[in-house]
């Protein structure tokens, strides 16, 4: 696309909207949202990079190897975060009982491992919508 | 640390292989590793399911309750490893094991590709861990989530092989799978708007004291989730897609999906109907009679079907579409003897289903032959994969000494006890179908002149252009029975591919040593469940006992 | 009828549930473009969806966050409403699925319509057994 308008804007608005993806994935379990919203938000950031500055710019900022990483490991996050119950002897998943300190309430460190489940889901989630872009994209052509 | 596993195993035995299946993508450079780590899951998963069953057969009394997050029942999701649970956790353990065995360096030239090879083993692993997870759970909709994973799982496998036909096919499979994962949610949302609760335990107390008062809200909660899980599980009206999916997949994806997927769907409507209903509103409701009646009628539908199809997986796939029938069949006779072999005999047909598949595919990726009328003489080239293809199918007939007699034996006497002549007459007539439908193959395989197919491999090897070893994967893409003679050059490059890893002047005959590993083990499987059924007998009916007066 | 009309007023939400249901099996059943089909699954989908959300929904109830000021508030069912998302997601990943596949069809006969993707293939199979012979 030639849009020079398009472009400039984009360069303006895309940052900020890509970093508020950021911050409703961090804010998740304290207010509405959450890792999946965010994570959307973060890969549509990208998407909208890529649709507007043109797939091959898009495919060199981010290389597919990397996406295969955070894709699995985003998901193994959870999981590892789920084994810190077991390993302190109680069920798979526990927060409290696994005695992580939950800290005040509405506070941004707070909730034990839900805060960590979060950024795992949302790093998972973005990659994933960009995968999906892409994959879409390859077909097409 | 032993405890520590010990204590967690009904948790873990769903997380390794979905997690082990997820980072296989980012080693897909390593494909030895990558199936290395499939079987190691899958070892672990068959071990940890065994070690299951153990502590749970040799615990008296109180089902085992695992609470996930260690919140209690109403509000946490629960984990029962109760004698169901750890029955067809062993089955789908012992059958996927073999199957996972089977595609060891062979799935690569069947899909193409090592990030496709490794995808398709994180969704084969997505799916053995959503299975797991069903026979598990003890919350509706965690249950709806597995069904999900298991049914998108099941949708990329069918569509793994990348032809046009397998698209097509998957799509079917998408639509209609996702129509009746809409049923079943709206189903579960019933439920939960009836009972306000999500836990099977606590539903149940909640349906049992309101459904007089609103009969008709749970009768549309019944009716949504029998329709949703009889359209995953293909009973006979609702089976259009079936075929199509089962046969245009490669082989260790249709043996996992008619042996294995299909039964974790059956095994929720299992819990659905017994644990969260319950057999008083199911007799009340006539659900049993429903399934009685589908069950018969896909029996004969089905092996009449599968009679004159030509392409031996279309058979093959229509053949399951009748054995779906026995099943549903022995759900609906509300007997101890009939539910219990009903369970058997699902674990029956995973283990013969899957080597049906599994051999037909090795013969078929051997010769590039899909018909069965040229498999002639093919028992003489791959005597072990005919032989394990023979004793499937006399399993599957339910001859005696084959797992197949057993589970048809127990649904018989199920039937009879329910003072039901006509189900023991239809069991009859369905392995008389089966002998029809599968018996010809067989004859083709011993005792038909091979001349004729000589003929053809001869003819397709005096021309062999160079310029299609390059065109190989294209080749195994366009590998499809609407393959016109237009495209000779990639039927011949086809068999060329499939020779590179054989020596030459011998091109058809048994696959390497993983996959004769697997069929053997799942051919044992079938014996050693044929000969001495006592304990898996016994299992299922604990199972049955519990599922019939849980109440 | 009265009493009816109203039931039907209150319980708007469900009312819609089933309307959007009926739409969305229709549109799957009856339409043969496979986008149309895709279209008609994500319809019945949401109709799930809404069906389970307002059954969480208490009227008057607030956002269930802890409020710092007043504590005699009534929370509404915040468990639907998660649980959806988790469906949400589901839909996400069978919509992308679904349209990988339509491309994929696209790409290899031309066309989105079910029926004729149908046609072609057995014309091609046609030619295949009239060549055998």
């Amino acid at each position: 696309m030639r849009d020079f308008i398009l472009k400039r804007i984009a360069a303006v608005i895309l940052p900020f909207v890509c970093v508020y993806g950021f911050y409703v994935i961090f804010h998740g379990h304290i207010s509405p949202g959450g890792s999946f919203a965010g994570g959307i938000i973060v890969g549509l950031s990208y998407i909208a990079f890529s649709t507007i500055y043109g797939i091959e710019k898009g495919r060199a900022k981010i290389p597919d190897k990397v996406l295969t990483w955070t894709e699995s490991f985003g998901t193994l996050w959870y999981g590892l975060m789920g084994l810190v119950g077991i390993f302190k002897g109680v069920p798979f998943l526990a927060n409290k009982l696994a005695g992580v300190d939950l800290g005040l309430p509405g506070a941004l460190f707070s909730g034990g491992i839900i805060f960590y489940i979060g950024l795992g889901v949302g790093i998972r989630v973005a990659s994933t919508m960009i995968t999906i872009f892409f994959t879409l994209m390859e077909d097409q052509s | 640390m032993t405890a520590m596993i010990a204590d967690n195993l009904p948790v873990l035995v769903i997380i390794v292989p979905l997690f082990i299946g997820i980072v296989l993508p980012v080693f897909a450079r390593r494909l030895r590793l990558v199936e290395g780590m499939v079987v190691l899951a899958e070892a672990l998963g068959l071990v940890g399911a065994g070690f299951l069953a153990y502590m749970v057969v040799t615990r008296k009394g109180a089902d085992w309750i695992y609470q996930v997050g260690g919140w209690p029942a109403p509000w946490g999701i629960e984990l029962t490893a109760n004698s169901l649970a750890v029955f067809f956790l062993a089955v789908v353990m012992v059958v996927s094991l073999p199957i996972a065995l089977f595609t060891i360096g062979n799935l690569r030239q069947e899909v193409g590709g090592n990030m496709r090879t490794a995808r398709f083993y994180t969704l084969f692993l997505l799916l053995v861990g959503s299975l797991a997870g069903m026979a598990l759970t003890n919350d509706l909709f965690n249950t709806y989530v597995l069904v999900e994973v298991a049914t998108l799982s099941c949708c990329g496998l069918v569509s793994s092989h990348g032809t046009p036909r397998a698209a097509e096919a998957a799509f079917n499979y998408l639509i209609l799978a996702t129509l009746a994962s809409s049923l079943v949610v709206s189903g579960i949302g019933f439920i939960y708007v009836i009972t306000g609760h999500l836990n099977m335990g606590f539903a149940s107390q909640g349906l049992e004291q309101i459904w007089q008062a609103k009969p008709h809200a749970v009768w549309i909660a019944i009716s949504f989730v029998l329709v949703g899980f009889g359209l995953k599980s293909a009973i006979f009206p609702l089976h259009i897609w079936l075929p199509d999916a089962h046969s245009s997949a490669p082989s260790p994806a249709s043996a996992v999906l008619s042996g294995l997927a299909v039964k974790g769907y059956m095994i929720c409507l299992l819990k659905f109907l017994y644990v969260v209903f319950g057999p008083d509103l199911m007799k009340e409701f006539s659900v049993d009679r429903i399934l009685v009646l589908a069950g018969m009628t896909a029996i004969i539908c089905g092996s009449v079907m599968a009679l004159p199809q030509n392409n031996l997986k279309r058979r093959l796939a229509f053949s399951t579409v009748a054995q779906v029938g026995y099943i549903y069949l022995g759900f609906g006779l509300m007997d101890i003897n009939g539910l219990a072999g009903a369970l058997f005999y699902l674990a029956s047909h995973a283990a013969i289903k899957s080597a049906l598949f599994l051999s037909a595919g090795a013969m078929i990726s051997a010769t590039g032959k899909k018909k069965i009328s040229e498999l002639a003489g093919i028992g003489r080239k791959m005597p072990l994969t005919a032989s394990v293809f023979t004793a499937a199918s006399l399993g599957l007939i339910g001859i005696p000494l084959f797992s197949g007699f057993i589970g048809k034996w127990y649904l018989i006497a199920g039937s009879l006890d329910s003072g039901d002549f006509l189900p023991t007459i239809i069991i009859i007539a369905g392995s008389v179908l089966c002998a029809a439908y599968l018996f010809p193959v067989i004859r083709v395989a011993w005792f038909e002149s091979p001349q004729q197919a000589e003929q053809v491999n001869a003819e397709q090897q005096a021309e062999q252009p160079d310029s299609a070893a390059q065109e190989g994967s294209r080749g195994i893409a366009l590998q499809d029975e609407e393959m016109h003679s237009g495209q000779q050059v990639q039927q011949t490059a086809v068999y060329q591919n499939v020779q590179e890893n054989t020596p030459p002047g011998n091109q058809v005959k048994d696959p390497g040593t993983a996959q004769k590993l697997a069929l053997i083990l799942l051919t044992a499987v079938i014996f050693i469940l044929g000969i001495m059924p006592g304990p898996f007998i016994a299992l299922a009916k604990r199972a049955a006992a519990e599922l019939l007066m849980l109440r | 009828m009265k009493a009816l009309l109203e039931k039907l007023i209150i319980n708007y939400p469900y009312f819609f549930a089933v309307v959007l249901f009926a739409i969305g099996v229709l549109t799957v059943l009856t339409r043969s473009n496979l986008f149309k089909k895709l279209l008609g699954i994500n319809i019945m989908g949401s109709a799930g969806f809404i069906l389970f959300i307002a059954s969480g929904n208490i009227r008057g109830g607030v956002e269930p966050i802890l409020h710092t000021s007043d504590h005699e508030a009534v929370y509404v069912n915040p468990l639907p409403s998660a649980l959806m998302l988790t469906g949400i997601v589901v839909s996400v990943s069978v919509t992308a699925f679904a349209l990988s596949l339509i491309i994929r069809l696209y790409k290899e006969y031309g066309t989105t319509d079910a029926q004729r993707i149908a046609r072609m293939r057995n014309e091609v199979k046609k030619i295949d057994s009239n060549d055998r012979r």
